[in-house]
């Protein structure tokens, strides 16, 4: 235990600094994060000129808190070195941790959470600096039940993705060429279109939140805004906490056997 | 003597996607991926004792390194059996990846924006370390690749060489029982590859360690591997002491002449094949058995300052073992 700790602390702090090396880059990053929090939010406002106009059941105020809200969630749960591994599949990279006594899963994942650590403490800031430049409506939660279950609806948030992305991750071991498109078609379009980071999933047709939610999407950003924000009933959020970890049970699982099939099929390119 | 590696039958075949030239080629492989099969290894077998230095040869695409990546768990075989150290490779089993290395001339394993040293304390606590082993270990290396002022300098500033010095140490922090080595000194200068082979060579003195070492550098070899094994499209066709590689391959042995005055070359065609005359120097190929009867005849009738009789070039041996 104490072994796996170090271990972990280990990776967390080098993977750390790595993410640092590049600052310029990554500062550049960040303003364009909140770049795209500005466009978002003059064009909701626009939209939500009148303060009576109501959408799907937002109003306004809402609706900028949604904002917000991905924000903070976004940076917390999308945010994962393990969209390096794809590449490291493909260009061989892999060997390297391949041979070491390290479990993959976990040396990755420990990189993810050292990744999240510095893209939180960044959209806090952001957070506080868009606060008093656009001084939106945020609304903070004291129930304990929907705090709790918050924090609980992230945990399982972050490793739905953590599964997700090591999943498609895998399609390089069969079609090395195809590391990048299988990563973005997957990641930039199916997961930010259905996850609600770009807009709340409410507005969908009922029928359609109804399939949506019986798929692991809306667990990553938005059953975990909504549960912050109260709005849903006790009982909504307990079945959401259900389909949540019925899916990180299953995409583990599934994770594991596509792995173990495709490190069989792995070529280890280079040299 | 206990066996450090026993690799019995082993086949490996890659499936890959053939892609014809050019744009139409690009896209009809999209539509319709023609895959082939690829045979990289044809059934190879050999041992390797504990404690033992071997050669691996062969021209590019032979197999070397795809025995190495399945004797590392890195490829999963198709059919035959590898064992290292008593553990199946493939297995990954911790305790066995905590006894062997893959250092590989062309894939490193340094954090690449961050000092060495980071790297090493990483793989401190990876490999189970204690900080007084470590320090020991490190400096032990550190003296014997002579990089004191580098471990905390980004690796992606350093040279080449000192980079691949670096890739040593973090490879056999740990003291790693079996090492395997690709091209250690591909790349390098000269002054460098003495360093690298001197520090091999010691190595495997000093630990007992066994190595596996494949090189296109046949200085490497000779300097290093008492027994080498040579494969050729996927297929074992030598495996035994250099020397042995010598006389079967080396048929003839090289004449040396410094001539003390000019003189006719086609006098020497009597004797052996010239293949070399640029006055005063002079080389002959000459066949083994009656290398002394020249050596003789060309001290009498010629005007000669010096002699001496050589064994042909290991390169040379080589280009002709793979050339049949």
């Amino acid at each position: 235990m104490k072994k796996n700790l170090q271990k972990f602390y280990s990776i967390f702090r080098i993977s750390f600094q790595q993410e640092f090396a590049y600052k310029l880059s990554f500062f550049l990053w960040r303003f364009r994060n909140v770049m795209q929090i500005f466009l978002v939010f003059f064009l909701w406002s626009a939209i939500f000129s009148n303060p009576s106009t109501e959408f799907f059941g937002y109003d306004r105020d809402k609706i900028l808190t949604y904002v917000f809200g991905i924000l903070i969630i976004k940076a917390l749960v999308l945010s994962a070195r393990a969209v390096d591994v794809a590449s490291e599949v493909a260009s061989g990279d892999l060997n390297n941790s391949l041979v070491k006594p390290i479990n993959i899963f976990k040396y990755w994942f420990a990189r993810d959470i050292s990744s999240k650590a510095l893209n939180i403490i960044f959209a806090i800031g952001e957070t506080i600096i868009l606060f008093i430049i656009l001084r939106p409506p945020l609304f903070l939660q004291t129930n304990p039940f929907y705090l709790l279950a918050f924090i609980l609806s992230i945990g399982i948030a972050l490793l739905l993705f953590f599964f997700i992305l090591f999943i498609t991750s895998a399609v390089p071991f069969w079609m090395p060429e195809a590391a990048w498109g299988s990563q973005f078609l997957f990641i930039v379009v199916v997961v930010e279109f259905l996850s609600g980071s770009i807009f709340p999933l409410d507005i969908f047709p009922a029928a359609l939140q109804k399939i949506l939610y019986l798929l692991p999407f809306p667990y990553l950003i938005f059953f975990p805004l909504q549960t912050y924000l109260g709005s849903l009933s006790i009982l909504s959020v307990l079945k959401g906490l259900g389909i949540g970890i019925f899916w990180c049970g299953a995409l583990y699982l599934s994770m594991k056997k596509v792995w173990d099939k495709g490190l069989k099929a792995y070529q280890a390119y280079g040299r | 003597m206990e066996k450090a590696i026993i690799v019995d039958h082993l086949v490996k075949d890659f499936e890959v996607t053939v892609k014809k030239p050019g744009i139409k080629g690009a896209i009809s492989t999209i539509f319709s991926p023609q895959k082939t099969s690829i045979h990289a290894l044809k059934s190879i077998s050999f041992t390797i004792q504990k404690g033992e230095l071997v050669g691996f040869i062969g021209p590019n695409g032979a197999g070397k390194t795809t025995t190495l990546k399945t004797l590392s768990g890195l490829l999963y075989p198709t059919s035959g059996f590898t064992q290292v150290l008593d553990y199946d490779p493939w297995d990954k089993n911790p305790e066995f990846l905590k006894q062997i290395s893959l250092v590989m001339g062309q894939k490193n394993q340094l954090w690449w924006d961050l000092p060495a040293i980071e790297t090493f304390e990483l793989n401190r606590v990876i490999y189970g370390l204690n900080k007084k082993q470590f320090v020991q270990n490190l400096e032990e290396l550190v003296t014997l690749l002579d990089l004191g002022k580098i471990l905390n300098i980004p690796v992606r500033r350093l040279s080449l060489g000192q980079r691949m010095r670096l890739e040593l140490v973090a490879a056999l922090l740990y003291k790693p029982k079996v090492l395997f080595l690709d091209e250690p000194t591909i790349g390098l200068d000269l002054i460098a590859q003495q360093k690298i082979r001197d520090f091999i060579y010691e190595y495997n003195k000093k630990n007992e360690a066994t190595i596996l070492l494949t090189s296109h550098n046949m200085d490497d070899l000779v300097d290093l591997a008492r027994r080498v094994i040579v494969i050729d499209k996927g297929k074992l066709i030598f495996d035994g002491v250099l020397e042995e590689l010598v006389n079967r391959y080396a048929k003839e042995k090289l004449i040396k002449i410094y001539l003390t005055q000019s003189v006719n070359v086609e006098d020497f065609r009597k004797i052996g094949k010239v293949k070399k005359y640029a006055y005063p120097q002079v080389y002959l190929s000459v066949p083994r058995s009656t290398v002394a009867v020249a050596a003789a005849e060309i001290l009498q009738d010629f005007p000669v300052g010096d002699l001496n009789i050589e064994e042909i070039p290991i390169e040379e041996i080589v280009r002709k073992v793979f050339s049949r």
